[in-house]
């Protein structure tokens, strides 16, 4: 089988001529050195802002003696589609039904906030926060204390002022 | 249809639109239930007298100048019912409102969330903000002994507790007092429910969460549990009931009506006695050899050493130790083969025995029996005798000394020592715990508990009752029906085993006492033994 070749025809010239390209690409560049908008955020000196719906990883609300407003109700672990919230229930003290083990484990998470969702008390909520890094992996199981100590802010899951969107 | 002259005994109404065919003396509510209508009731119990006091099952009857309370207005021909119909649905939610004037929105602490009548009615058909605006009235909690809180906020008033106590356990320790929103249930004297051996009872009665079990507070949501088929395995009656597991483990029990056994009810004690179910530490692995040379194994080596083992025993005494909380197919199939094996001298087995019986005055039929095993009855069908005394210990002197073959099944030994077995030529342990006593055993092997195998037992009364798997065994433990049927067919070339209702149509071919009975028509609910040989 005979190879057939394709001749193609070159350019005129006054159409090859790369000069009217190039000044189009450099008064581009020239005019961001003139009057440059800012792209690159400085992290880590520079923080993003994220959005009222930002769902990161779970902060638990405490009372204001200390006490977890979990009620270990069950929902949570019910409604939780990645299963990656384990909740042991007990009674404290006070006759108050708490949750003895409450564990999230971030790995399995997928942000889906419907724990936040189902909450009865507005206990666990998911936070407007990313930074998560940790040295090892077991790290990323957060028990109790570890969800009470998180102070980032939490997620808005709709926006109060509209009538319509919760 | 024919009119034969006879006075009919069963009435024709229409209930919804369809017309239902119900024995005379049914109650509108039953009827119902025929065809798959639930009306909503609180006071009204099966189990219990009727007093119509709860004014939530009250249903529109054509003709009657106002609405009828379906729990004690009975059927009658001709009647054209409707549950449906506006006037009862605008009723029903005005009783549900005004149980909710008082009735805290506490679900997500509440024990019964998940499997509590208001919340179950409230959800259907309340309404869906409520328009009280007075603050709701508070009692707290109060330990009634036992092993059941109430929560007074929670209560409805239906008196189902009242009523069991008076009715049914014949034991009144509890009634209501005061009057108005300001009425609770309280108990006379100090003791409370303390030393009533059914006041378990009330908890699953109560339609709502006011009377709670304390083993059981905040233990588990209702809607986690997977519920299994079973039978009670802390006495001779064996009460049908169902095994309520989470995460493996049995969270709790409750009865499964059954008239012809239990009823609706069971003891206190059969219901508080699930904990060894859970015990950890089990066998989990076949191990073989003597003492100091014992090294793990698997089934398949295990097996076939033990085969041959058997092989070359043959026609040499056999003595065999069963127990009274081993199924009928694993007695059977353990008496099968010691048959093969050699010479049975003898098939024993030991059970505690309590010393005196607990009837539930009400429901007669109910003893909480002294055996306190729930196949005593079974394992002296199936021929073996029952030796040691009223504790469980003794009596397996013979065995202990025998030099042929002996097998233990699903007996801890609990009070034998190490020389237990040490002149046997061959000494086989299956069991669902390692015990010091099986030191000398050549073969030790793990079985299931009754709750992570199928089978039947025999009760008291000589009902064969089925009960279903509701656990996974642990590591590689097997059912011993499976293991000793296994081995015995080994031994006779037959085919073995290979679900426990093969084992049980063993049982019925070998003994006559259960002969006619078939697997499936043991069923959900037992079969008399008797009933097979008419």
């Amino acid at each position: 089988m005979a190879i057939s070749v394709k001749v193609m025809r070159r350019p005129e010239v006054g159409r090859t001529s790369y000069m009217r390209a190039t000044l189009k690409g450099m008064s581009l560049t020239f005019k961001h050195m003139v009057n440059p908008t800012k792209v690159t955020l400085q992290y880590p000196e520079d923080q993003p802002d994220l959005h009222p719906r930002w769902r990161g990883t779970h902060r638990m609300e405490v009372h204001a003696d200390g006490r977890p407003k979990c009620v270990a109700c069950g929902l949570c672990p019910t409604v939780c589609p990645a299963n990656c919230i384990r909740l042991v229930g007990g009674e404290d003290d006070q006759g108050n039904r708490y949750p003895i083990v409450y564990e999230i484990d971030e790995f399995r998470c997928i942000f889906c906030g419907m724990c936040q969702e189902v909450c009865p008390v507005e206990a666990i909520h998911v936070g407007r926060h990313f930074e998560n890094a940790e040295y090892s992996r077991d790290r990323f199981v957060y028990d109790l204390d570890r969800l009470m100590e998180q102070d980032h802010p939490t997620t808005l899951l709709w926006d109060p002022s509209d009538s319509r969107s919760e | 249809m024919a009119d034969n002259g006879r006075k009919a005994d069963t009435v024709t109404l229409t209930i919804d639109g369809h017309e239902v065919t119900v024995p005379k003396g049914t109650s509108l509510l039953h009827a119902a239930e025929t065809l798959g209508v639930e009306v909503p009731h609180y006071c009204y119990h099966p189990g219990l007298s009727a007093p119509a006091q709860c004014r939530i099952c009250l249903v529109e009857v054509e003709g009657a100048p106002k609405l009828q309370p379906s729990c004690v207005t009975m059927a009658q021909d001709g009647q054209v019912v409707h549950t449906e119909s506006a006037q009862a649905r605008r009723m029903r939610q005005g009783v549900l409102e005004f149980y909710l004037v008082n009735h805290p929105l506490d679900c997500p602490i509440c024990d019964m969330s998940g499997e509590c009548k208001l919340q179950d009615y409230v959800f259907n058909e309340g309404r869906e903000h409520g328009r009280g605006r007075e603050p709701k009235r508070v009692f707290g909690r109060d330990d009634f002994g036992g092993d059941v809180l109430y929560y007074g906020d929670r209560c409805v008033m239906c008196t189902r507790c009242v009523r069991f106590m008076d009715e049914v356990a014949r034991d009144g320790r509890l009634t209501v007092v005061e009057r108005g929103d300001r009425a609770v249930i309280d108990t006379f004297f100090e003791s409370g429910l303390d030393g009533a051996s059914f006041a378990g009872n009330i908890v699953d009665i109560c339609p709502v969460g006011a009377l709670v079990s304390k083993d059981f507070l905040h233990k588990a949501r209702a809607w986690d549990l997977d519920h299994t088929e079973s039978v009670c395995p802390n006495c001779s009656q064996g009460c049908n009931i169902d095994l309520h597991t989470r995460d493996n483990l049995v969270q709790r029990l409750k009865p499964r009506e059954n008239p012809e056994v239990n009823g609706h009810w069971m003891c206190d004690y059969g219901r508080a006695n699930y904990e060894w179910l859970n015990r950890p530490g089990r066998l989990e692995a076949p191990a073989v050899g003597r003492g100091d040379k014992r090294r793990a194994s698997d089934w398949q080596h295990a097996l076939h050493a033990l085969f041959e083992r058997l092989a070359e025993a043959e026609g040499a005494s056999v003595r065999v130790v069963g127990s009274a909380f081993s199924s009928n197919e694993a007695l059977d199939a353990l008496r099968a083969l010691a048959e093969q094996a050699g010479t049975l001298q003898a098939g024993v087995f030991r059970a505690r025995r309590a010393e005196d019986e607990d009837p539930l005055p009400g429901f007669p039929i109910l003893v909480r029996r002294r055996d306190l095993a729930p196949n005593v009855d079974g394992a002296g069908i199936l021929g073996f005798t029952r030796v040691g005394d009223d504790d469980g210990t003794g009596g397996l002197e013979e065995a202990a000394d025998h030099d042929g073959v002996l097998i233990v099944v699903g007996d801890e030994l609990a009070d034998q020592d190490e020389s237990f077995g040490a002149k046997a030529g061959l000494f086989v342990y299956l069991g669902t715990f390692d015990s010091p006593a099986a030191r000398n055993a050549d073969f030790v092997l793990p079985l299931t508990t009754f709750a992570e195998e199928e089978g039947t037992f025999v009760n008291a009364q000589g009902r064969v009752q089925r009960f279903r798997q509701g656990l996974r065994g642990p590591g590689t433990a097997q059912p011993a029906w499976l293991v000793l049927g296994t081995l015995a067919a080994a031994l006779t070339g037959g085919d073995r085993p290979v679900s426990a209702a093969d084992a049980f149509a063993s049982i019925v071919q070998r003994h006559a006492a259960f002969g006619g009975l078939i697997w499936e028509g043991v069923g959900s609910a037992g079969a008399a033994l008797e009933a097979a040989h008419a």
